[in-house]
């Protein structure tokens, strides 16, 4: 009986050991790896933020139009973003490395999956910039030709023009990351109606008396402006 | 593309037919039944009375109107006068022309009227518009005999205008021009000139009759290149000659868009013409057609000051990434002071005209926007210029117009500057 418990002690002392022995290079290489990917996302992360000092990196983004992106960014610099956005990207893989060293079918779940979902994020990530620079497009356009028409709301029209374009872009990027499922389209549909509603309203309370004037005959002539008679060239 | 308008084999025939022409009159037309059968009709004077020594023939480039323009010119068919119409189609996009009064794409029509003109060896060719109103056969002397008699390459038109008409012109389109080119031709933009028969010719050898600047600019692009070329270059007095209103008009920052791309345009192509030119010279004035009194006109600036401090209020992003800070701090104080001081300095006029051109140039935001965007300071100069002026003698505002000038002349260097340096820094 002593022999059996002995052997059976010996044993589980064994699988122990064995596990252990099994887990610690796995551990190891998960550790070596994170480390490993601290030094170069350290290393890579700064080189890539005094390389895109060195061509002014903050000051083309703003000229060739998205200077949004500063808005952003750590200390409004889009530098300082695409840094951080490397450094994370190097951690994300030295992470990946280390997990196919401790558990290989984890891994490449993993991997299979963050490739498979890659599509959906570039399509998202493309979606939010066309849309950021078409709202700010459609904005600055709708104020100027506001201020032109002397409408006093000019910029509550262009606010309205650019977070309209902005709430349907945010929409089609959650639906392309597949995040909220059937309640992001419930909830710009609500949201989009909404908004539709209350122009109809302004438009039509604020058009009442152009309408009702359109409606009746004018009893007398109106006076006409007389700089309208005067020639612009 | 459309079909060339002067080289179908009909309107050859006819010109060989005619056999030569010392002038040649072209009208370009776009349904403009209402007016163009009594310009035609003026002209026809001037060529029976005053320029009745000279073969002539009036040439009609139409761009397919659809009331009754053509028919008109076909029952002026005269022997001293005969007619020649030319069609040509244009896209229905290019129907929407912002400027009030033209036809749609003019490059083409000028074209063809300068090739027929050359077909028939004329020595002067005159372009008028098809909707003048108080033209008389003097004016239609006036702009051919500087060509006939006198050897001139280009006839430029003078009109006699109200201080408070043609406003885009006198203050900003002449003096930019000016300052640019070096020559005081005080309506650059007129559409109604006469050409010499070697300045057609000239015309006709260029390589921009099917870009955007032969089709939309075509008429500032003509005076520009005679300045560039060296050609001899006069004004003619033609009265108070004006364009019939079209309706509706085009919005004014539609039409303060189009004439700013056409000179900015002409600016980035010409920069190594006017970045050498210092200064200005005198353009001959020549032959006083007899002037009619002008209707007293109006202007109140309550409703530019208006738009401006609301362009002010709301717009302030916008100007401020062409403008500096100085110019900015500038119109800060025209927006908060009071209305009977609210002047615009020429110097600062000149000076934001000449950073919305390098803003052009440099891209620093969508074009269309940055020129609509330009309205409120114009207006906000007219109402400094109306409110200034109200009382003023049409000499006094002349004198005003030249004091304008000479500070646009003054910037230039500030413009030469910030165009070669635009990085510089510039308070």
């Amino acid at each position: 009986m002593w022999q059996n418990i002995n052997k059976a002690l010996v044993d589980g002392v064994h699988r122990v050991l064995f596990g252990v022995v099994d887990f610690l290079p796995g551990l190891v290489v998960l550790v070596v790896a994170f480390l490993g990917a601290v030094l170069v996302a350290w290393v890579l992360s700064r080189l890539t933020r005094s390389l895109l000092r060195l061509i002014k990196f903050d000051k083309r983004v703003e000229e060739i139009g998205f200077s949004s992106l500063a808005d952003w960014s750590p200390n409004r610099s889009p530098t300082l973003l695409v840094g951080k956005a490397v450094w994370w990207l190097i951690i994300a893989f030295g992470l990946l490395v280390g997990l196919a060293g401790f558990a290989t079918d984890l891994a490449s779940k993993i991997v299979v999956q963050a490739i498979a979902y890659l599509p959906n994020v570039i399509v998202g990530l493309a979606l939010l910039i066309i849309g950021t620079l078409l709202a700010r497009f459609l904005a600055r356009g709708a104020l100027i030709g506001a201020v032109n028409m002397q409408m006093r709301s000019a910029q509550f029209i262009s606010v309205v023009v650019k977070w309209s374009v902005l709430v349907i872009t945010a929409a089609m990027v959650l639906d392309h990351l597949r995040i909220g499922g059937d309640i992001v389209k419930l909830t710009f549909a609500i949201l989009f109606g909404g908004v539709v509603l209350a122009l109809a309203l302004v438009v039509g309370l604020g058009w009442k008396d152009l309408i009702s004037r359109i409606g009746s005959k004018p009893t007398t002539e109106q006076p006409k402006d007389e700089s309208s008679t005067l020639h612009r060239l | 593309m459309a079909e060339e308008p002067t080289l179908l084999p009909t309107v050859l025939a006819r010109i060989a037919s005619l056999e030569t022409a010392d002038i040649a009159i072209g009208i370009p037309t776009y349904n403009n039944g209402e007016t163009v059968g009594h310009v035609v009709e003026i002209v026809q004077a001037a060529l029976c009375d005053r320029l009745a020594s000279y073969r002539s023939v009036i040439i009609n480039a139409d761009a397919g109107s659809t009331d009754d323009t053509v028919e008109k010119f076909a029952g002026k068919d005269l022997t001293h006068s005969p007619v020649v119409q030319l069609t040509y189609a244009v896209l229905p996009g290019q129907k929407l022309v912002p400027l009030d009064y033209e036809v749609p794409d003019k490059g083409r029509a000028v074209k063809g009227i300068l090739r027929a003109a050359q077909q028939l060896q004329a020595k002067a060719c005159v372009i008028l518009a098809p909707n003048l109103r108080g033209l008389t056969p003097a004016a239609v002397g006036a702009l051919c005999r500087p060509v006939l008699e006198e050897k001139f390459d280009f006839v430029a038109p003078y009109y006699k205008r109200h201080k408070f008409d043609g406003l885009v012109t006198s203050g900003l389109v002449y003096p930019l021009i000016r300052a640019l080119y070096g020559k005081r031709i005080r309506q650059p933009m007129g559409g109604d000139f006469a050409v010499s028969g070697p300045l057609v010719a000239h015309y006709l050898a260029q390589n921009v009759w099917e870009s955007d600047k032969g089709r939309v600019g075509v008429d500032l692009w003509m005076v520009t290149e005679a300045i560039n070329k060296g050609f001899k270059l006069c004004q003619a007095r033609v009265g108070a000659v004006s364009r019939v209103f079209r309706e509706p008009a085009p919005a004014l920052s539609a039409t303060l868009a189009q004439v700013l791309t056409e000179i900015f345009d002409l600016a980035i192509r010409d920069i190594s013409v006017w970045q050498r030119v210092r200064g200005s010279e005198e353009v001959p004035l020549l032959e006083a057609a007899p002037d009619l009194p002008l209707a007293e006109v109006a202007l109140d600036p309550q409703s530019s000051i208006d738009s401006f401090r609301l362009g002010f209020k709301n717009l302030q992003p916008v100007w401020g990434a062409v403008l500096p800070p100085a110019t900015m701090l500038v119109l800060k104080r025209m927006g908060d002071g009071p209305n009977a001081r609210f002047i615009f300095p020429d110097q600062a006029w000149a000076r934001t005209v000449f950073d919305f051109a390098l803003g052009y140039r440099l891209r620093t935001m969508n074009r269309d926007h940055l020129l609509h965007a330009f309205t409120p300071l114009y207006l906000a100069w007219v109402a400094s210029f109306a409110g200034e002026m109200r009382d003023a003698r049409p000499e006094q505002a002349e004198r005003r117009f030249e004091a304008l000038c000479l500070a646009f002349e003054s910037q230039k260097p500030y413009l030469i500057s910030r165009w070669r340096w635009p990085d510089r820094f510039n308070p």
